[in-house]
């Protein structure tokens, strides 16, 4: 009897000693609603945390469907990292279903990276539908501008230091480090776009002009009539003689959207349409976030020499 | 020489007051003055904390980030400009305003769904159209305002009220069709619910009309559950395990007030409800989401009736596509239930006795829906269906199709053929309803918001 409290009590001692080590040695769990995020997150968080993302960059986030699988990520994660500005909004949904009260909208671990961004095209008049999906508080594809990722990532530090105070100096390095990396790519990517100055673009869906602004670019419309409504043959007709007029010589189209109806725009104008990585992940090699820049001003400024 | 003597006297008395006046005048300037000079400074402060990168609020001081040695843009940012400066609000864009005190705490939205069928008159005398005693006419089903957002940091909500035509050019009832709170942040992995609300009982049962997938909700539901489908008042607890797939499980308790199913409208003998679902990523494509349910209560005679639950629901959804391509969903329902049957013992018509006994039902549906289009949706749904306490069984199938011209704006249009093998129950008037000829037809429409569906 006494070898057998021995046995249980030297059982208990070495599991209590190992509980804290265990703990010590997991990661955050992180959950992003967009892969740009999962990679900031990734570039702020280093070895302290495991990112996935709910999305892929292929898909367009305004139309993500909730599928349970989201709801299994977002099980145990210890923060979800949205977006906001409405582009994400279904995240709640799966937030819902998720049973996780570490993530509910008001706890520590739900972190919105759009708190302090300068959001373009906020409508300075009264909106309604028929101006289509429009997003009341201004254009939420935001993410992939690089001149907006200290702010993003400030942000993300300040969320994750929230559920995890004594790494905020890590977070704090890890982000320093990585927005050096971007200040000189930046550069480079100045460099790249300088002659573009000025070009003027037609977008398909109005997602890229945080990107334009940031190099200097012109988007001069939207092949879709209205965000969200497909184009109507009468405003193609009108697209195509402003594109002639205005001498456009690119047409970018996200992924997701019919790149056939660009390049037959592109073929009655003269212009080429381009796949625009408006995520990472969304074309082959934009792997990360800096990638997926690099991938979009190396494409712009070749098609714009 | 009475008005000399007031002249002098006002004379005098600014005489006397000019240099008070004057000294509260420097006084002023003097302080205004000072005023200025703070507010310049505040004004010199606040510039030099935008010019600097937000400071973490870290015990070690963060290092500066290099600036930008990028040359000058024309017109857009000057040389040196570092990634924080490139971050500032420029025109011509207008930019992001904090919403004023006006802004709402939750969102609202308004769901219309009117609906429309031609049939048969024998089916209208008859009462046995999908849209019973609505035959041959277009109305408004379901119009509905939902409210619904955060109530706390811990509980979110949810209201709908809904107004529709329940009888033949009758007036529009409104009534309360779901208020409930949800309590986000109990332990476990555990929610509970309570309030007014649409149970989940299978996949269909918790969708509003104008949320199905189909014009009319499926023949098995309305016939063991009633044309609006299990809503009740009580309770419910989810709880999703921290296990390595999704497995959500669900119990509840109700007052059992459904008359289709229930009835009996109590807390002393509850209605009990409960849920199994899951969910398989067949490739990232593909997606299969498996259900099982039970709900356990007592009829307004006092007899138990105990329903059983399948629901399957498949999506396949090629990349990129920025819709399903293929969706498949089925469920059936089981019922089981105490009824009092006449037993003629000898046979000779009269009846010597009643006795209990249990009564099974069963019902099932299963539909198909391809769109290829984004705006174009085509689908097939084929049901197969008991009733409950009648006897025979009716078959329908219904092909349709869908445009939507927006995410907010559907129209559907399908046909309905459905054949019965009894006239019990579809016989009023003395018209008769075993072979019904319908077209449907169905326009909604969202004003404002609305809660993102799950798969």
């Amino acid at each position: 009897m006494r070898r057998l409290t021995f046995i249980a009590g030297a059982t208990l001692v070495a599991l209590g000693l190992l509980i804290p080590s265990a703990q010590a040695a997991r990661k955050l769990r992180v959950v992003a609603t967009i892969p740009d995020l999962k990679s900031l997150v990734e570039a702020v968080g280093g070895d302290l945390v495991e990112v996935d993302s709910l999305t892929r960059g292929t898909q367009n986030f305004h139309e993500a469907e909730v599928r349970p699988s989201m709801m299994l990520k977002l099980r145990r994660a210890d923060a979800l990292v949205e977006n906001g500005a409405d582009l994400d909004a279904w995240a709640d949904v799966a937030v819902l279903g998720a049973n996780n009260s570490n993530i509910v909208r008001g706890a520590a671990g739900r972190i919105e990276i759009s708190r302090g961004i300068p959001l373009l095209e906020v409508p300075s008049v009264r909106v309604d539908r028929s101006m289509g999906d429009v997003h009341p508080l201004g254009n939420p594809h935001f993410s992939l501008d690089p001149g907006l990722a200290p702010i993003i990532t400030q942000n993300i530090v300040d969320g994750l230091a929230r559920i995890s105070a004594d790494d905020r100096q890590a977070f704090e390095r890890n982000r320093q480090a990585f927005l050096a990396r971007l200040d000189r790519e930046m550069e480079r990517w100045m460099k790249l776009m300088a002659p573009a100055r000025g070009a003027k673009v037609v977008a398909y869906h109005p997602d890229v002009i945080y990107f334009l602004t940031r190099f200097g670019l012109v988007q001069v419309a939207t092949l879709e009539d209205r965000p969200g409504i497909p184009p109507s043959p009468q405003h193609l007709v009108q697209i195509i003689r402003l594109m002639k007029a205005d001498g456009v010589k690119v047409i970018l189209v996200e992924p997701w959207n019919d790149f056939k109806l660009a390049q037959r725009v592109a073929d009655e104008t003269g212009a080429k349409a381009l796949v625009f990585a408006t995520a990472v992940g969304a074309v082959k090699g934009a792997d990360n976030y800096i990638a997926a820049i690099d991938y979009n001003v190396n494409t712009l400024a070749e098609a714009l020499k | 020489m009475r008005a000399c003597a007031l002249v002098l006297a006002l004379l005098s008395v600014i005489s006397v007051s000019a240099p008070a006046a004057a000294q509260e005048t420097e006084t002023l300037r003097r302080e205004l003055e000072a005023l200025q000079k703070q507010l310049q400074s505040v004004t010199d402060r606040l510039q030099k904390l935008e010019t600097q990168r937000t400071p973490a609020p870290a015990p070690v001081p963060a290092p500066a980030l290099p600036a930008m040695s990028a040359p000058s843009p024309p017109g857009a940012t000057a040389p040196g400009t570092s990634v924080t400066d490139l971050a500032r609000p420029r025109q011509p864009f207008t930019l992001y305003q904090q919403r004023g005190a006006g802004q709402l705490l939750f969102d609202m939205g308004v769901a219309g769904d009117f609906v429309g069928n031609l049939t048969q008159s024998n089916v209208e005398k008859a009462g046995g159209g999908t849209f019973g005693g609505q035959e041959n006419r277009f109305f408004p089903r379901e119009v509905e305002l939902g409210l619904f957002g955060q109530v706390d940091p811990y509980a979110y909500a949810e209201v709908r009220i809904e107004a529709g035509e329940a009888t033949r050019g009758g007036e529009l009832n409104v009534s309360l069709a779901e208020a409930a709170v949800t309590l986000l942040t109990l332990p476990g992995g555990t929610q509970a619910k309570f309030g007014q609300m649409r149970n989940r009982f299978g996949y269909s049962n918790a969708l509003h009309e104008h949320d199905l997938s189909w014009i009319d909700r499926p023949n098995a539901l309305r016939n063991f559950l009633g044309d609006e489908g299990l809503k009740e008042k009580g309770v419910e607890l989810t709880i999703v395990p921290d296990l390595p797939f999704y497995l959500e499980g669900l119990a509840g308790v109700f007052n059992g007030d459904n008359e289709t199913a229930f009835g009996r409208g109590t807390l002393r003998v509850p209605m009990f409800t409960g849920r199994l679902r899951t969910f398989l990523e067949l490739g990232d494509a593909s997606a299969l989401q498996l259900g099982m349910s039970a709900a356990s209560g007592e009829t307004g005679e006092k007899r138990r009736n105990t329903l059983l639950g399948w629901e399957g629901r498949y999506k396949y959804r090629p990349e990129g596509w920025l819709h399903p391509l293929v969706t498949v969903t089925g469920e059936a329902i089981y019922s089981l239930r105490r009824v009092l049957v006449d037993v003629d013992m000898d046979g000779d018509g009269l009846i010597d006795r009643i006795t209990k006994r249990e009564r099974d039902r069963f019902g099932w549906y299963l539909g198909g829906e391809m769109q290829p289009w984004r705006r174009w949706t085509g689908g097939v749904r084929y049901d197969w269906s008991q009733f409950p306490l009648n006897p025979g069984s009716e078959r329908s199938i219904e092909p349709y199709i869908t445009y939507w011209p927006s995410e907010f704006l559907r129209f559907r249009l399908a046909y309905k053929n459905t054949e019965r093998t009894h006239r019990d129950g579809f016989d009023a008037n003395g018209g008769s309803a075993r072979q019904v000829d319908e077209v449907l037809f169905q326009g909604t429409f969202i004003l404002g918001a609305h809660p993102a569906h799950p798969f």
